[in-house]
């Protein structure tokens, strides 16, 4: 018999993931379902975000107490975090400051990093940029895994917690309402400007980059700002992600989660349909954490770990999907700009006009 | 310099050349960059250790049927997945995406290997190395690796370099990829000739991954590790040159040891988990001042100054 508090744990935890990877999902679909850019670093972006949170917000908060913030941080990390902790956890003002500073930081810090790693390759052909985006992933990681002063090394380090001035018990609430509600936010954004004349510009740009830029549109700039709001967007899933777990480490962060799992999401919901990344990222996050949770179950029959069957499993699904409905399972619907009521209108009295000139 | 260092400098190096030639011939071919590579050889270097540790043979004999693994894996690659998306014209995002797909299910089986490796037959599959095959056997005085790789490498892109122009095939090949449609019109099976050069380039890939382990310590993720030099050799000898492929492969393995033994030398030996950083920044300044990679480049324009 399974404990309530069990199934109440593992319930909180899978709306949190699906919370945030909607997050990465939408941006990716945004880059990639909108505007056609191949972004394979979409790891560059999250770890980066998180890593904002890591390096930066946290110390600019200990310097803000009068605790030691450079090196000191990381190296009295747990004396450093318990004091802030129980500065913030008396002040809700503080904490949520805390909390919009960092989302807010990171969103910025994303989108320095997407416009600084896709520089070299923003002129060329996709290809190139996928590529440099992907190397520049792993060279973040590599940074950070290694770079004691910077997050800790592989070790990590640990932040001041946001949601302390809330009572333990329902601390995951908070968490889980405040990603819906960014989630939430970010989808509004996008369908907004998805409608937007700027959106169309994008799907534009996506058919037919050539037609697009001798219509007078500068296809590169245009590149390069949706890359920097889609990392933006990114980076506050990084940062929320270790925001929840109040730490932030490299391992936490690799490219088959951040940047093939998103991937698997938008094309199996279907690309340029910002409904569609919902739902794939609500399918695939869903998948892996009854994977990992009826982990043992599958242990005792495989001679290994069940994490790799995933990825098989993620593979194979991606593949076939490819192959016979590269739509995804909710296609994109063209875009109105108007409402269906007065399309109707605007055609009706048309068809009326031209009556009258055959008269 | 010390002698060990460019030892370790020309084994890398002829390595690299190998895996980025296939890169480069598939890209040629196909017109995708190939995200599962990296994967192709580190396939291989388990092949390896299956071999060597399981079935006592000699890993040497072992990167010869690297070469067929590997082959087969990259011609399944592209007759299963590649070659009907190709057929219905998709665009060559999706054939990235489908080849980072197959990557995926690679780098599944690696892991499953080395699980089942370690936990039913009690071998090191992580963080594993077979020096005492590249360094403990020697020829001439050397360690065989460091006989056997250079030769081995220059064996392989000297019979590329005949296949190529000497060949009717090859000469078909080299048809095929500059204009597909009139190739097909004279009569050039053009999809047999991508299915070889997907064959041939698996097989580069195989070999130097089937013989990566007598050198350096390899993991389930060295392919993903491998990939940035390989993109990186590639794109600096001009992705759409196959000599370039070579000049960049040898160029980027030189850079990559030399670099990170230098700097290791003079500031310490932190510096070598930064190794990446250097194709990287290699690849980066290619694609900022030369994105045609260094076989692109007027040389006659750049030594003589600008024709009048």
């Amino acid at each position: 018999m399974m404990d309530l508090s069990v199934i109440s744990i593992f319930l909180t935890n899978l709306i949190i993931l699906i919370g945030l990877f909607i997050i990465i999902s939408l941006s990716l679909n945004l880059e990639y379902g909108y505007a056609g850019i191949p972004n394979f670093g979409k790891l560059l972006a999250v770890a980066g975000g998180a890593y904002f949170v890591g390096a930066a917000s946290g110390r600019i908060l200990a310097l803000a107490y009068g605790q030691p913030a450079g090196l000191g941080y990381i190296e009295r990390n747990l004396e450093v975090v318990g004091f802030l902790n129980n500065s913030l956890s008396s002040s809700p003002l503080q904490s949520i400051g805390f909390l919009i500073f960092s989302i807010m930081g990171a969103a910025f810090f994303g989108g320095l990093l997407g416009y600084a790693a896709s520089y070299p390759a923003i002129r060329l052909r996709g290809d190139y940029l996928a590529i440099t985006l992907l190397a520049m992933g792993e060279i973040l990681w590599v940074i950070g895994d290694n770079w004691q002063p910077f997050i800790g090394g592989s070790m990590g380090v640990r932040i001041p917690d946001p949601f302390r001035w809330i009572e333990s018990q329902y601390r995951p609430v908070a968490v889980l309402s405040t990603v819906l509600l960014l989630a939430l936010m970010v989808f509004l954004y996008l369908e907004y400007l998805g409608r937007s004349p700027l959106g169309r510009l994008l799907k534009a740009m996506r058919e037919n980059e050539l037609s697009a830029s001798v219509h007078g549109k500068d296809v590169v700039r245009l590149r390069t700002r949706t890359l920097i709001v889609g990392f933006s967007i990114a980076a506050v899933s990084g940062a929320l992600n270790s925001l929840w777990t109040v730490s932030v480490s490299p391992k936490d962060f690799e490219r088959v989660r951040h940047t093939f799992m998103p991937w698997v999401m938008v094309m199996i919901g279907g690309a340029g349909n910002n409904l569609g990344a919902v739902i794939g990222a609500i399918i695939f996050v869903t998948l892996r954490e009854l994977i990992v949770f009826y982990k043992y179950f599958f242990e005792a029959i495989a001679p290994f770990d069940v994490v790799w069957l995933e990825y098989l499993l993620m593979g194979i699904a991606l593949i076939i999907v490819l192959m016979y409905r590269p739509e995804g399972l909710l296609p994109e619907k063209p875009t109105r700009t108007l409402s269906e009521k007065r399309l109707r209108e605007i055609a009706a009295s048309a068809s009326s006009e031209k009556l009258l000139e055959e008269a | 310099m010390s002698i060990p260092l460019l030892r370790d400098a020309i084994i890398f190096a002829s390595i690299l050349t190998m895996l980025s030639t296939g890169l480069t011939l598939t890209y040629m071919t196909t017109k995708v960059p190939n995200f599962a590579h990296g994967n192709f050889a580190a396939i291989n270097a388990y092949f390896t250790l299956i071999t060597a540790k399981l079935l006592n043979i000699n890993p040497y004999v072992g990167a010869i049927s690297g070469f067929f693994l590997g082959g087969a894996i990259a011609l399944l690659l592209y007759l299963a997945i590649l070659k009907p998306l190709l057929d219905r014209e998709a665009s060559y995002i999706i054939l990235m995406i489908a080849t980072i797909a197959y990557d995926m299910i690679l780098l599944s089986i690696i892991n499953i290997v080395a699980d089942y490796l370690s936990r039913a037959h009690r071998i090191t599959s992580r963080l594993f190395q077979l020096r005492e095959w590249g360094y403990g056997v020697e020829i001439l005085g050397q360690p065989s690796i460091f006989i056997v790789t250079p030769l081995l490498a220059a064996l392989l892109v000297i019979s590329l370099y005949l296949f190529l122009n000497r060949t009717k095939f090859g000469i078909a090949m080299r048809a095929a990829i500059d204009n597909p449609s009139l190739a097909g019109t004279i009569g050039i099976n053009v999809s047999l000739t991508y299915a070889v050069s997907w064959f041939i380039s698996g097989g580069l890939a195989g070999v130097g991954g089937a013989l990566a382990p007598l050198h350096m310590t390899c993991n389930t993720d060295t392919g993903t590790r491998l990939l940035i030099s390989i993109f990186a050799a590639s794109i600096v000898g001009g992705f759409t040159n196959i000599y370039g492929a070579f000049l960049g492969g040898f160029l980027i393995g030189l850079a990559e040891v030399l670099g990170t033994g230098y700097l290791a030398i003079n500031l310490g030996s932190w510096v070598v988990p930064y190794r990446p950083i250097i194709p990287l920044i290699l690849m980066a300044l290619t694609l900022l001042f030369a994105p045609q990679g260094l076989t692109g480049i007027n040389w006659d324009r750049v030594f003589r100054g600008r024709r009048a």
